[in-house]
């Protein structure tokens, strides 16, 4: 990939070329002491735009997304910046595809990166995409959770999080308390799971089952899961979509599934949280600026200003999930909803950058040979 | 003659030409550019002298047993035919003494057995429906017909969350059983409701095409063989049904080639326990897994250009020959109430009271779920949809420019593909060495995943074609979405308006020249008017492809502007249905009144 210079006088970038500064290590344990790192300064005012990348629910989901009310207060604060949100249909993918054809980035913060997606562009790009933050000083990065954290070079910062966990109607089947209930007969043809080549909730239940029964008995727990009539579908609306039509009782979804059902003033009883074994598997959610940005300075402003603890309250009432910081403004109510398990599960990038081509492949493999 | 008379007539004179040109260049930069793109893939270059083109992974596909089963093993070393020859033979003792199955074929195995399930289906509901509507006289029937084309514009999430509502657990299906003291049947994820989903998109297709033949048969000829003596039956087996055969093999490799390569509805209503090659080549390219990705698309559309290959070879064949349309006058279908009870009556009405469940049952739950609230009926999401139209952000998407843009672009895609179509239906009817092969190739289109020609337009087209000097050549916007949706929908044209064309005596077209008419002339005024019907289904075609359309207007619709209404379906999905069924209605509705349009103005053209 040829990197575009994005020392700008906008940016205000004090030193030599950053590019050549940033870089990424083998071992993809980057960002440690021993590099020398430039640092970005912020320049006495921002001018100018921003566009921020993002996946389309964050803008323009049916309900209350958070993009416009994130636009407002962002321009509020910066007066003379205006915000362009930009939805990229294939989320990260689509950037990854970009630099490696060298066609142009427009964008200069993705927001909605997850750890497969940094796993995925890594290993297609010989350059990083996304800047390290270590580079400038971010005032509430010290509030985000360390649990939530999955870059080791520091590039995605988390903003909020789901667990993943089941969701189900209690008048038709009883709380699973481990993820071995689930292949017994109690639970034959009840549960709707999700595709783990393609959607988040599914790829995470499948690491769940990874990490409880390691990478040698994953696929013989699918096996009995498949022979108890499990149905994958291809992506998360699908099997919302059958379970809200009441085609099964139980469904792979996130743990802040009853915000949303009190929200709309659902009936709570076919909106009970199960956590299995006292777990739910972590997905949060991450943004970072692009290396090809041509003002990294008010990218990581942007970033600061996400974790703050009124727009991680507003945030995470919005996009119906966790805040990543322990100092957002939440009212009583999203506290009473959003569920969190005791134990929290999540494989670390290093893992899965290692890993979960081969896992994903042959779970899918598994599944579509029966 | 005139200044501008004689630049009229110079264009005149190559109109013809300068059409297939344009025609060329378009398909070549939106479609085989994009798509060569990313099956290029599947073979790389060895550098070195002379260079070495490997097809490494071409093989790695073939000798996988996850992809062919029991044929990984010919592919692995193909010239031990002894050895193979003693397996299939030991195999078939097998079988004979009932110890062994049949062989398993791996992923390709299973998709071409759900398609040939699905034909059939789609030829068991389908021709049934033709036969009412060429044979019948009945209040709305050509409303009727011209609604058989709707299923191809309705996306598959609206599709999928219909049938869920019939076919489901839940489902009217099962309330049905209930009251008739049957037990449930539990259908979501079987391959049963996926092959009445297919039939449900292609049996209208069957219907369609073939009413359209059953209208251009010759009545004389069916009177002739009656006064030589033949009966009713042996009339219509020896003179109509060899009529009607083209279009019923039309619509039966058009279903096999749509089914072999299905991926949202399998996803949708079977689960990945069904899947077939296309979503495996769907998951690939999602995670850029391109070279796999390219290997099984190389070979998925190797089957489908071999059957359309073999189809215009066929096609060709019955040609030879004109025939005047003259077809047999229709009998009411109601002429008084007691007809009603004579067998054929009857089985008329049994084979409605089935077509209605199948089609209105889940396009009546769709719309139904769009005014069903928690609490019962409800506006709340129509409500939800004038809302966002009045207070919706720049970014956000409106249901107004969704119905203006998908009205636009389909007018547009139906200009260009009508040309185009009937170029190319002009340059492949004409006799010349390789025409079926020509005809294959322009075929293209069908024959293509719809994955691969989106993602290739992605990489292509959409990033930019370097051209050196810095300079990219790149195509998106309204004009690229015409122009990808055109390229979808001329095969559709061609199709429907070669067939009569070739039919046509080459003696009028003579005529015409010798009288001193151009080539564009004749086929304005000879041509085109006797093969006015297949025009007319084209442009519906054309029309309905281009409202249809999901893949590339998605990667093609670049900012938040050209989006349009099965775009905006799939876009206000969210934790309720509503929204998304609220905008799927406002789809149907438009999209409706659009081909009662298209038929009603194009059968005016065709009384003219």
């Amino acid at each position: 990939m040829r990197r575009r210079t994005f020392l700008t006088a906008t940016a205000g970038v004090a030193g030599t070329a950053l590019a050549g500064c940033i870089t990424q290590t083998d071992d993809g344990n980057g960002g440690d002491d021993g590099d020398d790192v430039e640092t970005l300064t912020t320049p006495e005012s921002f001018e100018g735009e921003l566009t921020v990348a993002t996946y389309s629910a964050f803008v323009d989901s049916p309900s209350s997304s958070p993009g416009q009310w994130v636009k407002e207060r962002f321009e509020e604060e910066f007066p003379d910046v205006t915000l362009n949100w930009k939805v990229a249909e294939n989320g990260v993918n689509e950037y990854v595809q970009r630099a490696g054809r060298d066609a142009s980035i427009d964008a200069d913060v993705y927001l909605g990166l997850n750890v497969d997606d940094l796993v995925v562009a890594d290993r297609e790009l010989d350059d990083s995409l996304f800047m390290s933050s270590d580079v400038y000083e971010l005032e509430n990065g010290g509030a985000v959770k360390d649990d939530l954290r999955f870059d080791p070079q520091s590039r995605a910062i988390p903003y909020d999080t789901g667990y993943i966990a089941l969701v189900y109607d209690e008048n038709e089947v009883d709380e699973p308390t481990s993820l071995d209930d689930l292949t017994a007969d109690p639970y034959d043809g009840t549960l709707l799971a999700q595709n783990a080549q393609d959607s988040d909730p599914g790829r995470a239940f499948m690491l769940w089952t990874v990490d409880g029964y390691g990478e040698d008995g994953y696929l013989d727990y699918w096996r009995d899961l498949v022979d108890n009539d499990v149905r994958i579908s291809s992506s998360w609306s699908d099997s919302y979509d059958a379970y809200s039509q009441g085609e099964r009782p139980m469904v792979v979804s996130y743990s802040t599934d009853q915000v949303y059902a009190n929200r709309y003033d659902q009936d709570m009883s076919r909106h009970q949280v199960a956590f299995p074994n006292g777990q739910g598997y972590a997905n949060p959610e991450g943004m970072a600026v692009f290396e090809a940005s041509d003002s990294p300075a008010l990218g990581f402003e942007f970033l600061d200003f996400v974790l703050s603890p009124a727009v991680q309250g507003e945030i995470a009432v919005r996009n119906v999930q966790l805040p990543a910081t322990d100092h957002a403004d939440l009212d009583s109510e999203f506290d009473e909803y959003a569920l969190e398990p005791d134990e929290t599960v999540m494989f670390d990038y290093e893992t899965l950058s290692g890993s979960l081509d081969g896992w994903v492949s042959e779970w899918a493999r598994e599944i579509a040979g029966n | 003659m005139s200044r501008t008379g004689r630049v009229a007539a110079a264009l005149e004179r190559h109109a013809v030409g300068a059409v297939a040109a344009a025609a060329a260049v378009t398909i070549a930069l939106v479609f085989y550019l994009p798509v060569g793109i990313v099956l290029s893939e599947a073979a790389t270059v060895v550098p070195g002298v002379p260079p070495r083109v490997s097809v490494a992974p071409l093989a790695d596909v073939l000798t996988d047993e996850f992809y062919v089963g029991a044929l990984a093993g010919v592919a692995a070393d193909p010239l031990a035919v002894p050895r193979h020859a003693g397996n299939v033979a030991a195999w078939a003792g097998a079988v004979a003494a009932g110890d062994a199955g049949l062989p398993d074929f791996g992923l390709f195995g299973f998709t071409a057995y759900q398609a040939l399930v699905s034909t059939a289906a789609s030829l068991a509901l389908g021709l049934p429906g033709a036969y009412v509507l060429a044979r019948f006289e009945f209040p709305g029937r050509r409303t009727l017909r011209s609604l058989t084309i709707l299923p191809f514009i309705l996306p598959s999430v609206m599709v999928a969350i219909g049938f869920v509502a019939t076919f489901g657990r839940r489902g009217v299906l099962n309330d049905a059983l209930a009251a008739l003291g049957l037990p449930p049947v539990d259908l979501i994820g079987s391959l049963a409701v996926v092959v009445v989903a297919h039939a449900f998109y292609n049996a209208p297709l069957v219907t369609r095409v073939t009413v359209a033949a059953w209208e251009g048969v010759d009545a004389r000829a069916v009177e002739t063989a009656r006064s030589l003596g033949a009966g009713r039956r042996r009339a219509f087996l020896d003179v109509v049904v060899p009529q009607l055969l083209p279009a019923v093999l039309t619509g039966a490799l058009l279903t096999f080639v749509f089914t072999f390569m299905t991926f949202p509805i399998v996803l949708a209503l079977g689960g990945l326990e069904l899947a077939t090659v296309e979503v495996w080549v769907y998951a690939l390219l999602r995670n850029l897994r391109y070279e796999e990705a390219a290997a099984l698309a190389v070979l998925e559309t190797a089957v489908s250009l071999a059957l359309t290959y073999a189809y215009l070879r066929y096609e060709a064949a019955q040609a030879a020959g004109s025939r005047g349309a003259n077809p047999p006058e229709r009998v009411p279908l109601v002429p008084s109430a007691r007809a009603l009870l004579s067998p054929s009556r009857l089985a008329v009405m049994a084979y409605a009271a089935v077509a209605a469940f199948v089609f209105l049952g889940p396009i009546l739950s769709m719309v139904w779920t769009s005014v069903a609230g928690p609490d019962g009926p409800t506006l709340a999401y129509y409500e939800f949809l004038v809302q966002r139209q009045v207070e919706g952000t720049a970014v956000q998407t409106k249901p107004w420019p969704a119905v203006r843009n998908s009205l636009t672009f389909a007018l547009g895609a139906l200009v260009v593909a009508l040309p185009m179509g009937v170029a190319v239906a002009l340059l492949t009817t004409r006799e010349f060495r390789g025409r079926t092969v020509l005809g294959a190739i322009a075929m293209g289109p069908i024959a293509v995943s719809g994955i691969v020609t989106g993602v290739g337009l992605l990489l292509g087209p959409v990033f930019g074609i370097p051209l050196g000097g810095g300079y990219r050549l790149q195509v998106t916007g309204a004009m690229a979405i015409v122009a990808a949706h055109a390229v979808a929908a001329y095969p559709f044209v061609t199709r429907s308006v070669a067939p009569p064309l070739a039919r046509l005596d080459p003696a009028m077209v003579e005529s015409a020249r010798a009288l001193g008419a151009s080539r564009a002339r004749a086929l304005l005024d000879v041509e085109l008017p006797l093969v006015a019907a297949g025009v007319v289904a084209g442009a519906a075609f054309a029309f309905a492809i281009s409202v249809g359309e999901f893949d590339s207007t998605v990667i093609l619709a670049e900012g938040a502007d050209s989006y349009t209404m099965p775009v905006a379906v799939e876009r206000y999905r969210g934790r309720r249905l509503g929204p998304a069924t609220a905008m799927g209605t406002v789809l149907l509705v438009v999209t409706s009144v659009s081909f009662v349009v298209i038929d009603r103005l194009g059968g005016r053209f065709e009384d003219g």
